[in-house]
């Protein structure tokens, strides 16, 4: 038998439902697949961007607003640590490694990050893809997002990149508050790391402190660059990254530096509470998104339900002409079940491409590479809703099986 | 005799005591009038309702003793059906139409009822055989069910009031062709009409009234 020109006829005649039907509950779908993938994505990205953020020591102020202004470079006013831990980092056995992050300057929308060439070179474990690190004061490694060539001179201005805000008055404001008689030169760039860091401007630490005013932190003025940072007075960091040598270090450090006047923690752990609710959010929007698939899928079953009932006719005539009722049965089935999977098929495709827009939308906004990817959980979702809007299908289909045919001609 | 009962009313008897015949190669009408019971008598003969008492046989078959499948198989297998009102499938196209009851058991249509298809299509007048169902007149949609009741070759081809929604010119067109076709096939044909003009080409006609058939007055039973 060969249901497939009754099918055919029924969706003709359905005509724009035959459209909109399928497109609501791919929307519908796709809302699902979206909030689930990119809340996926966007945990995995922020994680992996962390991942050289063992231990941040601050001075007392929030905790995720350090993370998210370190990590994540979302410009903020926060307090300075005195520079002096520096030195009693660099002295202490339990670190392995520790830098300076400092803040507050921007060239052309970039933030100017002044910190130690060995944590621009992730403590050995990156490699500039162009030219080198920076090895002396007026030079700088970019991130591979920024547009500076190698060999390109700048002068930084004061005040972090306003996002978002006009070219022209992005301009004119770094115009205005430029520190006149600065100049870096670019000397490296530096692999894709698919964070906000793509976007930065390193250089290096005492540079920074210098166009503050704070002298370099070296007692001479030609000291090589990086600890220990012997000057009388080591000008405060907003933010001190620390590697330390094994776990319990870890744990001795955040100790010591949670008292006197720091505060230390693991980002990570930070992280783990911030996607604990995000979690809870994406709980409600999981169970919001499944109550909306189960009203669209119900409200097209009752829409089929109430066309295979007006179809009744149809049906009975076919009866009448020879078909069996396994054969009416198929034909309503099938296609009420094709309108319901092509709509979890679009959806699915939908939802991939919604999820991935979000994604370029994020990465473009806070330079976090989402990468969004649609894996085996998601298809067998929807593999799971196609096999549910199957048994919905069902409903139509036992209707019209069930309708005797001499009733129904008349 | 056919009883049928309506909502909590009680059974209404649609058809009592009927009698009758169909040669083959006869064309037997029935007329009588509306709620008289004829279409009721068209479905019981084409097995789509049993009889709640009586038998219908088919030569020596009881369709009444068949169960729903078997009795299914055999309408399949030997009944043509025209409808008053046509029952196509607008959407599909003409040909599309005409083989439709071959695909209640084919996946494949076989070529050569295709060109069946196509030969009926022409039988019936109807060369533009890409074009929609929906989109024929009235009275080409009227052949067009009789070609598509004459697809598998029936034995027996039962009309419902075929000339009912037509004009004059079609209304004649329209039996020409039923006699013509069943002609050529030896098919036996039992219809339902009130036009004169088709009841005076039918060989014998019957008057159903409150569910009792008697032969016409103008008839030549």
């Amino acid at each position: 038998m060969n249901p497939w020109p009754v099918i055919v006829a029924d969706l003709r005649a359905l005509r724009w439902v035959a459209w909109v039907t399928p497109l609501l509950i791919a929307i519908a779908v796709a809302v699902g697949i979206a909030v689930s993938t990119q809340e996926t994505a966007l945990r995995r990205s922020s994680a992996k961007a962390a991942d050289d953020f063992d231990l941040l020591i601050g001075a007392p102020a929030s905790n995720t607003q350090l993370v998210l202004t370190t990590i994540y470079l979302q410009p903020a006013a926060i307090p300075l640590v005195d520079g002096g831990i520096l030195n009693a980092l660099a002295g202490d056995d339990r670190v392995k490694a520790a830098a300076p992050i400092a803040f507050g300057d921007s060239v052309r929308g970039y933030p100017v990050i002044g910190t130690t060439a060995a944590f621009a070179g992730r403590w050995g474990e990156l490699a500039p893809s162009e030219g080198r690190l920076f090895s002396r004061e007026g030079e700088a490694v970019v991130g591979k997002g920024v547009r500076l060539a190698i060999g390109e001179v700048f002068t930084p201005s004061h005040g972090s990149p306003a996002r978002h805000s006009a070219a022209n008055a992005q301009r004119e404001d770094e115009a205005s508050h430029r520190h006149e008689g600065v100049r870096y030169t670019v000397v490296g760039r530096l692999p894709r790391l698919g964070s906000p860091w793509d976007g930065a401007i390193l250089v290096p630490i005492e540079s920074v402190w210098e166009t503050h005013g704070l002298g370099n932190g070296h007692s001479r003025d030609d000291a090589a660059l990086g600890p220990p940072f012997d000057a009388p007075k080591v000008p405060g960091v907003p933010a001190i990254v620390v590697k330390p040598r094994a776990v319990a270090d870890a744990y001795a450090l955040r100790a010591q530096y949670r008292q006197g006047g720091t505060v230390a923690f693991f980002p990570a752990e930070m992280l783990v509470d911030l996607y604990k609710t995000l979690g809870d959010v994406r709980d409600v929007l999981v169970i919001a998104t499944a109550l909306n698939d189960v009203l669209i899928f119900t409200a097209t079953a009752m829409l089929l339900l109430a066309l295979a009932g007006l179809r009744r006719r149809r049906y009975a005539v076919l009866r009448a002409l020879g078909a069996s009722p396994t054969y009416i049965l198929l034909a309503v089935w099938l296609g009420a079940a094709l309108l319901l999977a092509v709509g979890c098929l679009l959806g699915l495709a939908l939802g991939g491409i919604a999820a991935w827009l979000a994604g370029r939308l994020v990465e473009e906004r806070t330079g976090l590479a989402v990468a969004v990817d649609i894996g085996g959980s998601e298809v067998l979702g929807v593999l799971g809703l196609i096999a549910v809007a199957s048994l919905l299908a069902l409903l139509p289909a036992i209707g019209t099986f069930r309708t005797p045919v001499d009733q129904s001609l008349r | 005799m056919v009883e049928r009962a309506e909502g909590s009313r009680p059974a209404r008897r649609i058809l009592d005591r009927i009698s009758l015949a169909v040669e083959p190669g006869a064309i037997v009408a029935i007329t009588g009038p509306s709620g008289a019971g004829k279409t009721t008598l068209l479905h019981a003969v084409a097995g789509l309702l049993q009889p709640n008492a009586g038998a219908v046989s088919w030569g020596d078959l009881d369709l009444t003793a068949l169960s729903q499948t078997t009795r299914d198989r055999w309408r399949r297998d030997t009944v043509g059906l025209v409808f008053q009102d046509f029952q196509l499938l607008p959407e599909l196209d003409v040909i599309e139409n005409i083989l439709l009851p071959i695909r209640f058991d084919h996946w494949r249509t076989p070529r050569d009822l295709v060109g069946r298809a196509a030969m009926l299509a022409s039988r019936v007048g109807l060369d533009q055989r890409a074009l929609r169902a929906g989109a024929l007149s009235r009275g080409e949609q009227q052949r067009l069910a009789i070609a598509r009741a004459l697809m598998r070759g029936p034995q027996l081809l039962l009309a419902d009031e075929p000339t009912a929604s037509l004009d004059a010119d079609n209304s004649a067109r329209v039996i020409d062709l039923l006699i013509e076709c069943t002609r050529e096939s030896q098919a036996s044909v039992l219809l339902v009409s009130h036009d004169a003009q088709l009841l005076g080409r039918a060989s014998q006609v019957y008057r159903l009234t409150a569910g009792r058939l008697e032969v016409d007055s103008a008839g030549r039973a």
